[in-house]
């Protein structure tokens, strides 16, 4: 069926693919680990230089790296589970009720996709004064929830819609309140989408930049985008420094995802939103 | 015979809502589960959405917010007489049409390249995705470096090819940075499309694909036959996607280029947050948001009205 020759076309191919979609994320390695002097030698330095690894180190202890992490992982968590807490139940609404005023829901959820993050800084600045949630680390995971929820709630619906309705009756028969089925019997059966959207959430909590920049301006609560934004057209900060925080930022992200991204890509599928 | 199956008929009689006839038939249940939402995004996104809206029509600093006048659409109208902005219009509709096209086309190259089995394609899809689950602000500071004038390793690449451009600069300069910019998002953007197409494709039949095949279709016939048909709405649908994504986009352009040099890059979210923060004229920024949110509205009415005009044509043939 098949010719030797476009097979090796093929997987050539697949090799280019690969390489450019590795080779930025390899390159911030690369950078963090080369040493001042080959930095701006007319050869660039293309493999790491095991030797420079001091170079994490001294990141680690001039800048606020470590913070800047732990903060952008108190938002990412604190995203992804407030998110999954408001998706699961009006998702389970839009996939087992017929009522009225469904479709509204629907465009509501979809219209929130339309609203760019930084057209509501203004007005969120000032809603966000008046409840004393500016520079607070719960003020960012309010703003973020608002832009996960309802991609959330289509992807969990999905879900739902694939579960079969006999599962519910036998809980019914015992007695079952809804929101007892809702979480003994529906949620354990989509645990594997849960689990994809929870992974959707944290990284929009995780990647947020526009309110984590606007919102919070207290040193001791800079994320990780913005720290290391921080450093860009600044020119004290030699290029390995602001590589490795890159590094420490982009790494645990790609890892976690490519851990995960069997299900994230199941989930995603599961969700596919049908008008 | 359950209790819920004998309010059955009641049920379907009730004025506000239908539960799924054979649960339990509470007519509030679905209004009590989206209530938390509902509340939510009208107090997160609408409340702040209409305090924009209103914000647009007057004339108000960042610096002293309490005295703010009333000033109509002349923040439109001066947006409208500016030549500027209509560069800004035409920056963000340039942007937008190449990162739809090329996001689009190379994530479908790259899923019928992922798609049929061979030796590590476990790997090689989930390596491709990579892009896409990186920072966009780490995505955008590794690209600056990478394109750096004098020290980034493409400019060194092209000296290698030994082409008349090296030692450009190319975030500097008005003619290269927005392609500069869109190879990025394109980069970081492309591999979503590539995993939803892959999905995709698991609906295209094979009896159609095989028969064409004996018929000695060449690939393109077989794509159009087989293929494009299964795929042509998730491919519909990623348009949309694609372009509601590239209006709002503001990270990756901002770390980048912050909308310069000289404009190049200003799409209409940079030119928001630049009118916003560096001008601190908080009316005309909100003028210029409403301006891209109706465009955005336009796009999905548009998408909205086509996919309906295609199933109904689906529906007579």
């Amino acid at each position: 069926m098949r010719s030797p020759a476009s097979h090796a076309i093929r997987m050539a191919l697949i090799l280019i693919l690969l390489s450019v979609s590795v080779f930025p994320i390899y390159w911030m390695v690369v950078t963090s680990l080369t040493s001042s002097a080959n930095l701006f030698a007319d050869t660039p330095q293309l493999v790491p230089d095991p030797a420079q690894a001091f170079n994490y180190a001294d990141t680690f202890s001039h800048t606020g790296v470590l913070i800047w992490l732990r903060n952008s992982a108190i938002v990412a968590i604190g995203t992804m589970v407030l998110s999954i807490l408001l998706a699961i139940l009006p998702a389970y609404a839009l996939s087992r009720f017929r009522f009225r005023g469904k479709g509204a829901l629907g465009f509501l959820l979809f219209a929130t996709q339309m609203l760019p993050e930084a057209m509501l800084v203004v007005p969120l600045y000032a809603i966000f004064a008046n409840l004393a949630l500016l520079d607070t680390l719960g003020g960012l995971i309010l703003a973020n929830t608002a832009f996960t929820v309802p991609v959330i709630t289509w992807i969990l619906k999905g879900a739902i819609d694939g579960v079969p309705m006999e599962i519910e009756e036998a809980a019914r028969v015992d007695g079952c309140s809804r929101i007892g089925i809702v979480l003994q019997v529906v949620v354990p059966v989509v645990a594997p989408t849960l689990a994809a959207a929870s992974v959707i959430a944290f990284f929009h909590g995780w990647n947020e930049y526009v309110f984590a920049q606007t919102l919070v301006s207290s040193q001791d609560l800079r994320t990780a985008s913005v720290g290391l934004a921080s450093f860009v057209g600044e020119l004290s900060t030699p290029i390995h420094t602001v590589m490795a925080i890159g590094v420490m930022y982009t790494l645990p992200a790609v890892l976690f995802y490519l851990m995960v991204q069997r299900y994230v890509v199941a989930g995603m599928t599961a969700g596919s939103v049908k008008g | 015979m359950t209790d819920a199956a004998l309010r059955q008929p009641q049920l379907s009689r009730s004025p506000i809502a239908r539960g799924t006839a054979r649960l339990d038939g509470n007519p509030w249940t679905p209004y009590l589960f989206a209530a938390p939402v509902v509340l939510y995004l009208l107090l997160f996104q609408g409340y702040p959405l209409l305090r924009e809206l209103m914000l647009s029509f007057t004339q108000t600093s960042l610096l002293t917010p309490q005295t703010s006048h009333f000033v109509g659409m002349r923040n439109y109208a001066e947006l409208a007489a500016r030549p500027d902005f209509w560069r800004v219009i035409g920056v963000t509709a340039l942007y937008t049409a190449i990162c739809v096209v090329l996001a689009i086309a190379l994530g479908l190259g790259a899923a019928l390249l992922l798609d049929r089995p061979f030796r590590g394609r476990g790997i090689a899809r989930a390596l491709v995705t990579i892009p896409w689950a990186a920072p966009p602000v780490a995505v955008a500071t590794v690209f600056a470096w990478m394109l750096n004038a004098q020290y980034g390793i493409f400019n060194h690449w092209l000296k290698l090819l030994d082409l008349e451009i090296g030692y450009e600069s190319w975030l500097d300069n008005p003619r290269l940075a927005l392609p500069a910019i869109l190879f990025t998002t394109i980069w970081q953007i492309f591999p979503f499309s590539s995993v939803v197409l892959l999905a995709a494709l698991q609906g295209v039949s094979e009896e159609v694909r095989e028969a064409a095949q004996i018929d000695g279709a060449d690939k393109l016939s077989i794509f159009k036959v087989a293929v494009w048909p299964t795929i042509r709405p998730t491919v519909a649908l990623l348009v949309l996607f694609v372009t509601i994504w590239s209006l709002r986009r503001f990270d990756l352009i901002w770390v980048m280029t912050q909308g310069g040099p000289i404009g190049a890059t200003k799409t209409l979210v940079i030119e928001l947050y630049t009118r916003a923060f560096v001008a601190r004229e908080l009316g005309e920024a909100a003028a210029v948001g409403m301006v891209g949110l109706s465009i955005a509205l336009v796009v999905t009415v548009v998408y909205f009205w086509a996919t309906q005009r295609a199933e109904r044509a689906e529906g007579r043939s």
